[in-house]
Order: structure tokens, then C-alpha cells, then sequence
């Protein structure tokens, strides 16, 4: 009957708990976290033979038919309808609400029962054995005033207080299970099958079975089950759960799909490219799950109290019903201890923050940003400083050529040789030279023999004569002259924080000697000053710990617009920075691209990734955005605050209703029907509250494309260098 | 007293609207392999189902309107309405709100649409998917189970109609009315069991225009009570509890 707490629910997708049980569905276990999810799922899941899910409805129907039927009566004899004349009809009302009442409160009562026992087996008292207790004291009343001693029934509130707690957990799975709609694309990846093609025959299979060259075939609307590339078919796809861009991409032969994108409009045909379980959207499900099955600390702080709640309530009710049974008849005192014990029923509570989580977490999913742990969502939503843990967050990591110094030949001469040798480089500046000789529609000058001198640049020979491109170092063993005309230009560059190359070459066989200095720049991303100003509205201060150069860092600082930065820091004295940023703003968050940053990342309360490289199942870092996914920080801050403030509202609402609840029953100013109708009503409005959630925008997508927006940088550059020389 | 047969007009005028909803239930239940007896069985389990939702929901609103009325003026108690010849504020402020809403809901009758997210309840389109599970089953507490549970979909009509049962401020009188008006509904529902099919798409037009001049009928004069209090003095005759 019991499962491990760690387990997710079938029905709401959140952690089973303490309080979870097994059912069998179809003749498959299935985990649920309490009663109210067991009877959604299979309403929910009910076909026409899934007799099971017919027979929760049923049981439902009848429990229903039945206590609607006592209220009826019960209601009738409140309002005097037989009274009088009609006076010797009583008794048989009173034989006929008993035996509407047996039946209901069997059926109504029973999964109540079960878990109450299950759970005291082991020695725990949950909040369903208030109700059982509740609900059996009315009833057992009743029955004996029937039989006995005569005098008010209660056999409606036995019946209704079941009833409506019920239905309260009914409508709370069903919103739970509204609420993780947006989980469950993600968690597919597990479960999901895919249609694989083998000559004239087409399969379903469990998607991790797709295996590397696979044939799978893709209907519209379909998400497609793994990464490969299109044989046959156009479409347009949806591709937001891997880069966080909710937008149509054009899809034709040949090109590339990735998994857990949507097929929105073309049957596809896709030629699998790696295992299904090997895909950037099986590793983001198996994250989701893990996440999931996290606890924060404001959920465990809760669920202790709600612990230590029950047994407080029954000792509470017992103490009303002692007080009251001196100063009231026995039935009415009985009727308020009843009232206390419904209505100090801590469902809510238990709810306020993991169905919250489960939205949150499903929304960043569904955008692309993965949360590590409900815990890591409630401290970015405190956060008042944010790190940036390098430059290269805050540029393209594409650098481009930005001046260009020559002494005693020509530029284009410099960019052709130059561009030739590069060519056989897979280095950042190798695509920066290539770029720009392009862009002034230079053929590069074949190079040959071309070797690379780590860490120092390139050696070769162009048209017969030795050349070299790399740092002051290379042309100093090289034995290379550099023309103070240069090295003075060279100073200049280095101090605004450029990176230098220098290229030199011989010319007629005599010693060779450095002829240009090529200054290279990083852009800063085009969308960064928009990014970090966002922040700063959200009230928190953003800092650049670079271990970069102050040029560097400076110019990226001030062009971006932080509000401090320092450089050339080394790991260790980031730390020190982030303890002295701590001591200082409380709980902060560092930002990274999560390759070798690890450690800083991991020092951070909330350390944030950016398009990690990494396997997630490594990443450290508490948050991982998509690649080129930084324009999404703000809108997840914003996504982390309003998680948090619904929680705190819940719980707030939770316990103070339930504590001004509690007082009123205490002092007999509530009926114990009230009462429960009360409790499904709190439930019912955290499930509510939390469901605002989901009406929060998404992210608008402001970023310029990075692609187009380097070059037309780059361009630009090239063309103030033009008019300059 | 006209007024109980004339919600069963309502009720029988406002069943093919239900046809259009319940209707499909109705068919689908369909006949039973054991015979014509145990065919009606079904269907007239099914409708009491129905109807014993309808009658709880009433007494429950009728009773809630005492409770109101009662709370407002402690005094105005149960024969304040049936011997004075206006009605007390608590109870007309409780006609007002009961006659606007059924205009308002008669209204969507006429296709004029307009506060629709009241009917369009949380999660219902979950429940009438998962009440088709119970069409196909054997025994006889599935079609009592499908009745009951049909009997809280979201319908127009039953608003408005409870609204009705509101305003008359008594437990028993709000049961009987929603009571007069669910056997209003048992011809149609009934014959559709029976039949087996759908009625033509212009017969259920007309039916529901002509349900919605009935509520709307009601609604005005529930809100004139509310309003005027010489119309109570003149209809005490006609209206149970004023």
C-alpha cells in the first residue's frame, strides 16, 4: 500500500509524500499522493472498460445520491416541515435517515478509514483521521438516539462532512493536475512513443528504444521524440522547450530537428541522428523529475507544523467538547468538539507550496530554463545581487576585428596573408580575420606548411616566404623585429582592453620582421544593456567579477552598464568577492556559462548557467538557461518572485484561516457542516490562487539575432576602419 | 396554486435544451440486454438521480434564503412573508438578485452571450468526458451514480431555476420547486431514452427559445417582487412563500 515519499503522483505530479498510496489503474500501480488524486485519475483516465474508474464514479454518485437525500430530509425537519400533524411521520424520517446514512458514510467514509489506519499503523495521526473521527462520532450518535435514547441526529453532518471533503480533494487533485498540464510534455520524454519506420511496416515504440539511424515518422502536431534530421517532409516546428523561443522555425529536407520540438503543420520522416534517451529533452525530463521530488524549506517547514497540528486538534477538541458538555446539552457540546475537529483539517496548508512549485517549475521548463530544486526557485525570488561570473556572459564569445595597424605595407595585403594562414585554425580570432578580409571581398593567399604554436599563434609559408601570426612572445623567439611604430600602437590597443596579434613575414629572404598589429574585440551581447537595465527595475544590483583584464572588463562594464565590476580576479578571490557580497546584500546569485566556472557557480546561493555544454545530470549550477538564453533572466526572476509571494500569500491564507476558523469552532460559533464546507473552500482558494500563476505572460522575445547582429557590427567596424585609413 | 405547474412547464419547455446536453446521456444509456422493464429501470433511475440532485441543490438554496432573510431581520420570521402584504428588505434584495440572474441566464437562451465564464465551471469538461465511463456499465447504481452526477453540470436553466428556489426563502418550498421543475424535464428525457435519438435541430431551437421565455418570464416577476411590493400583496396566492 505504501511508496516511497520520492515518487511523483500520476495524477498532479507532485511528491507523493508521506501520506501517498499504490493503486492498480488498468492492472498498472500507479503512485498517488492522496485520495482526491486517486479518484481524478481514474475519472480522468476512464475509457469506456476501465471499470475501476467507473466504479470510483459510481461510489462517488451514490455516496452523493445518498447524503444529498439525508441533507434533504435533515434539512425538511430543520425548517419544521413536519411538524404538527405531520408529527408522527418523525420516527420513520428518523429510521429512514439511519438507513440512508449506514451506506454513506461506508461508502464515503472508507478511503478515510484506510488511510487513517495505514498511517497509524505507523505510528502517525494525519489530518483524515480528524475527518474519520469526525464524521464516525456524529454518525455512531445518531444511531444510538435512533435506537435509544431518541433526541437530534446528525446523520447529515456524518454524511456531508465526508462528502465535502470528498469532493474538496476531488477539486483540489483536479486543479494540481491543471496546474502540472504544463509538466507533462516534459516528463514524456520517458514515457513517449515514438512511430518508427522499417521498410512498409511502422511501429510504436518507448521512445529511449530509438536507436541511431532509425527511421521515425512525425505527424503534425506531434512532438517530435528525437534529435536527427528530416529525410522527407516540410513543416514548420516549435522548438521552446530546448531553446526558450516560442516561435515558428521552417523546417525542410535536411534539416536538423531536435527533440521535444513541435511538428506544428508537415508530416516529417526523420532519420534518428543518436539514442532517444541520449537527447538534450530526455536529459531535461530526467532534471524536471528529479527537481520535482525536491522539498524547499518553507514546504518542510509547513509540513512539520501541519505534523504537529493533529494531535494538538485533538487534544483541543476534546478539551471544547469537556468544556461545553458542562454548560450545554451532550449533542450540542458533541456537535462543536465536531466542529473543531473538521475544521482544523490542515489540507490547505500542505498545499500552498508544492503546487505552486510544480507551476513554476513547469513554466521555466516549458521555456527552456531548468530549476535544479523547488528550494533554488525561493532563493532566486530573494536575491538582491546578481554576478555575472565572466565577460564572456555578457558578450557574444565571438570576437571581430576592430583596428588594424600596418607599418610599411598594405591592409589588404596584411587581411589576405593573414586570412590564408588562419584558415587552418579553429581559433576564435582565426573566424574574426577570415570575417573581416570577406567582408572587404579578399581571397585569402593560400598558406602551406601551416603548424600551430599553442598558446602562440600560427607559423607557415605563403607564396615561398615564412609568415607568422601570434602574440609579442612568437615574434620575440621568432627573433622578429617589432617597429616601435607598432609597439606603440599595440600599447594603445592592449590598454582599451583589445586582444593583439601580431603578423609578420619574410620578404625576399631576408630576416623577417613584424609588418601589422590586428586588435580583436568581444561585442558585448546586443541585448545585454537591455537585460542588465531589467534587472536593475526588479530592484537588484548586478556586479561583473571578471578574471579577465580591467580593459576588458571595464569596457564590457561600462558599455552594459553594471553597477560595479572587478577584474582580474582570480577563483579564489571571487570567492571572497561573492562572501563580501553576501554579508552585504544577503542571498545572491551568480551567473556563469557553467563550463569551467563550476566552483563559482556552486559557491553562489543561486548559481545560473547559461546554455551549459555540459551533461545536466553534471551541471551544478542551481539554474540552467538555454543557449543564448540570458535575455530570459529577468522574466525568471520575475517567474521565481511571483512563485514565492503565491506560496506566502497561501500560507497566510492557510493558517489564518484556519486559526480564525478554529477560534469560531472553539467557541461554538460554527456547525460542523459549515465547517467542512469551510475547509474544501480553503482548499479551494490556495488551488485558485495558485492557478494565477499561469496567467502570468511568458517571456517576449526581444533578443536581435546574434548571428546577423555581429556581423552588421563587424560591418560597420570595418567600414569606420575604411574611412579612417 | 398555478405556480408549481408552471415550473413544470418551464421544466418540460427547457428540456429540449436539455437534450441538447443530457440528451446525448439519455441515448447512450440506451436499452438493456435484459428487456423492456429493466431498460426503463435504468432511465427512470438515471432521471431520479437527476432529480434528487435538482430537489437537494433547491432545498439547500431555499434554505439558504431563509437562513439570509432570517439573519437580516431577526425578527421577520416565517410568517412575516405569508401575512404582510410586502415583503421585508432582506428578503427583497435576495428577489432582486434572483430575478436579475435569471434574465441574465434567460437571456443566453436567446443566444445573447455575456458573463458565460459562470457557467462555464472548473473542470466540468473533465467530468462530462469521464461520466461517459458510466454509460456502458451493468447493474443499476451506475445509472443512479450518472444521474446524481449529471444533476451538478453546469446548465443555465438549473441556475436560473435555483435562483428561483433562493427566492422563496424556505427549505421545502425551494425543494418542490426545483422538484416541479425536474419532472418537467422527465417527459423529454424520458422519450429520449426511449427513442433513442436526437430531436431535429429546429425543434430544439424553438424548444429553447421557448424555455428561455419562460425563465424570463420568472425572472421579471421574481425581480418585481423584489421591486414592487403591491405585486406580492396580489400574487400571495400564486407565489408559495409571499
Amino acid at each position: 500500500m505504501t511508496s516511497s515519499p520520492d515518487t511523483l503522483c500520476r495524477h498532479c505530479l507532485l511528491r507523493v509524500g508521506r501520506r501517498g498510496f499504490t493503486r492498480s489503474v488498468n492492472g498498472e500501480d500507479c503512485q498517488f499522493c492522496c485520495y482526491g488524486c486517486c479518484i481524478a485519475y481514474q475519472v480522468k483516465s476512464g475509457s469506456g472498460d476501465a471499470s475501476e474508474a467507473a466504479w470510483f464514479l459510481v461510489r462517488l454518485g451514490a455516496g452523493s445520491f445518498l447524503s444529498m437525500n439525508i441533507m434533504l430530509f435533515s434539512l425538511l425537519v430543520y425548517s419544521g416541515a413536519f411538524t404538527g400533524a405531520d408529527r408522527q411521520v418523525l420516527p420513520t424520517i428518523h429510521l429512514l435517515l439511519w438507513a440512508l446514512a449506514t451506506p454513506a458514510v461506508l461508502i464515503l467514509g472508507e478511503p478515510f478509514l484506510r488511510e487513517t489506519w495505514s498511517q497509524a499503523r505507523r505510528g502517525r495521526l494525519t489530518s483524515s483521521a480528524l475527518i474519520v473521527l469526525g464524521s464516525l462520532a456524529a454518525y455512531v450518535y445518531s444511531t444510538l438516539a435512533v435506537f435509544h435514547f431518541g433526541g437530534h441526529l446528525y446523520f447529515d453532518t456524518a454524511s456531508m462532512v465526508l462528502m465535502l471533503f470528498t469532493l474538496g480533494r476531488y477539486l483540489e487533485a483536479a486543479g494540481r493536475a491543471r496546474a502540472s498540464r504544463d509538466l507533462a510534455p516534459l516528463l514524456a520524454a520517458e514515457s513517449e512513443l515514438a512511430t518508427v519506420v522499417e521498410g512498409v511496416h511502422e511501429h510504436r515504440r518507448p521512445v529511449r528504444e530509438v536507436c541511431a539511424g532509425m527511421l521515425v515518422r512525425v505527424r503534425p502536431g506531434e512532438r517530435i521524440p528525437v534529435d536527427g534530421l528530416i529525410v522527407e517532409g516540410r513543416s514548420h516546428t516549435d522548438e521552446a522547450v530546448i531553446t526558450g523561443e516560442s516561435r515558428q522555425v521552417a523546417k525542410a529536407v535536411g534539416a536538423a530537428v531536435l527533440a521535444g520540438s513541435i511538428n506544428l503543420d508537415g508530416p516529417l520522416l526523420i532519420r534518428s541522428s543518436g539514442s532517444g534517451g541520449d537527447t538534450r529533452w530526455a536529459q531535461i525530463c530526467r532534471s524536471v523529475r528529479e527537481a520535482l521530488k525536491q522539498s524547499s524549506r518553507t514546504q518542510r517547514i509547513a509540513d512539520r507544523l501541519v505534523g504537529a497540528f493533529v494531535p494538538i486538534v485533538l487534544a483541543l477538541a476534546a478539551l471544547t467538547l469537556i468544556y461545553w458538555a458542562q454548560r450545554q446539552p451532550l449533542d450540542q457540546a458533541m456537535l462543536t468538539a465536531l466542529a473543531v475537529l473538521v475544521v482544523a483539517c490542515p489540507c490547505a496548508v500542505g498545499l500552498a507550496a508544492p503546487m505552486a512549485h510544480s507551476l513554476g517549475i513547469g513554466q521555466l521548463a516549458r521555456h527552456g530554463c531548468l530549476v535544479r530544486s523547488p528550494g533554488a526557485l525561493e532563493a532566486l525570488a530573494s536575491t538582491r545581487l546578481i554576478a555575472f561570473d565572466k565577460t564572456g556572459t555578457l558578450t557574444l564569445g565571438r570576437p571581430r576585428l576592430v583596428d588594424l595597424a600596418i607599418d610599411g605595407v598594405g591592409e589588404e595585403e596584411v587581411l589576405a596573408r593573414a586570412a590564408g594562414l588562419e584558415r587552418h585554425s579553429e581559433h576564435g580570432l582565426a573566424h574574426a580575420v577570415a570575417m573581416a578580409a570577406s567582408a572587404r571581398g579578399l581571397d585569402p593567399i593560400v598558406a602551406e606548411d601551416v603548424q600551430v604554436v599553442p598558446g602562440r599563434g600560427l607559423l607557415g609559408v605563403v607564396q615561398g616566404e615564412f609568415i607568422a601570426a601570434g602574440s609579442a612572445a612568437l615574434m620575440s623567439e621568432l627573433g622578429w623585429q617589432l617597429p616601435p611604430v607598432l609597439a606603440e600602437r599595440a600599447a594603445e590597443m592592449a590598454s582599451t582592453g583589445h586582444s593583439i596579434v601580431f603578423i609578420g613575414w619574410r620578404e625576399n629572404a631576408r630576416a623577417g620582421r613584424v609588418r601589422a598589429a590586428l586588435s580583436f574585440d568581444d561585442t558585448p551581447l546586443p541585448e545585454a544593456a537591455a537585460i542588465i537595465e531589467a534587472l536593475r527595475n526588479l530592484g537588484l544590483r548586478v556586479a561583473l567579477l571578471s578574471g579577465d583584464h580591467a580593459g576588458a572588463a571595464t569596457r564590457v562594464a561600462a558599455t552594459v552598464g553594471v553597477d560595479e565590476w572587478q577584474a582580474g580576479l582570480l577563483p579564489e578571490s571571487k570567492r571572497a568577492a561573492l562572501d563580501l557580497y553576501r554579508v552585504r546584500y544577503g542571498t545572491i546569485a551568480m551567473v556563469g556559462d557553467g563550463l569551467n566556472d563550476g566552483p563559482g557557480l556552486a559557491f553562489a546561493d543561486v548559481g545560473i548557467a547559461v546554455g551549459s555544454a555540459t551533461d545536466l545530470a553534471r551541471e551544478t549550477a542551481d539554474l540552467v538557461l538555454p543557449k543564448d538564453g540570458l535575455w530570459l533572466l529577468p522574466w525568471v526572476v520575475g517567474r521565481a518572485r511571483a512563485v514565492r509571494s503565491t506560496i506566502l500569500a497561501n500560507l497566510a491564507w492557510a493558517f489564518g484561516y484556519n486559526l480564525i476558523a478554529l477560534t469560531c469552532a472553539v467557541l461554538g460559533l460554527l456547525q460542523p457542516i459549515l465547517a467542512a464546507a469551510v475547509m474544501a473552500g480553503s482548499s479551494l482558494l490556495v488551488v485558485l490562487n495558485s492557478l494565477r500563476l499561469e496567467r502570468l505572460p511568458g517571456p517576449s522575445y526581444t533578443r536581435a539575432l546574434p548571428s546577423s547582429a555581429a556581423e552588421q557590427a563587424q560591418r560597420r567596424d570595418l567600414a569606420l576602419l575604411k574611412v579612417e585609413s | 396554486m398555478t405556480y408549481y405547474p408552471l415550473l413544470f412547464l418551464a421544466g418540460f419547455a427547457g428540456s429540449f435544451h436539455c437534450i441538447g446536453m443530457c440528451g446525448g446521456f439519455a441515448c447512450a444509456l440506451g436499452p438493456d440486454g435484459r428487456g423492456a422493464g429493466a431498460t426503463s429501470l435504468r432511465h427512470v433511475l438515471y432521471n431520479t438521480g437527476r432529480l434528487s440532485t435538482y430537489c437537494f441543490l433547491g432545498a439547500l438554496a431555499g434554505a439558504l434564503g431563509q437562513v439570509i432573510c432570517t439573519s437580516l431581520i431577526p425578527g421577520a420570521q416565517r410568517q412575516a412573508p405569508l401575512l404582510s402584504a410586502s415583503l421585508d428588505v432582506g428578503q427583497r434584495a435576495l428577489a432582486v438578485t434572483a430575478g436579475l440572474l435569471m434574465i441574465i441566464m434567460a437571456l443566453r437562451f436567446f443566444g445573447i452571450q455575456g458573463w458565460h465564464r459562470v457557467t462555464g465551471g472548473f473542470g466540468s469538461s473533465t467530468l462530462v468526458l469521464s461520466l461517459r465511463s458510466l454509460l456502458g456499465r451493468r447493474g443499476f447504481a451506475a445509472p443512479l451514480a450518472l444521474g446524481v452526477l449529471n444533476g451538478f453540470l453546469p446548465c443555465p436553466l438549473v441556475y436560473a431555476m435555483i435562483a428561483q428556489a433562493a427566492s422563496t426563502f424556505n427549505a421545502l418550498s425551494g425543494c418542490l420547486t426545483m422538484a416541479a421543475f425536474g419532472l418537467g424535464t422527465f417527459p423529454a428525457m424520458l422519450a429520449m431514452g426511449g427513442i433513442g435519438r436526437l430531436l431535429a435541430p429546429s425543434w430544439r431551437q424553438r424548444g429553447v427559445r421557448l424555455a428561455g421565455s419562460f425563465i424570463l418570464a420568472l425572472g421579471l416577476v421574481t425581480l418585481s417582487r423584489g421591486i414592487m411590493p403591491m405585486m406580492g400583496h396580489n400574487m400571495h396566492h400564486l407565489w408559495p412563500a409571499a
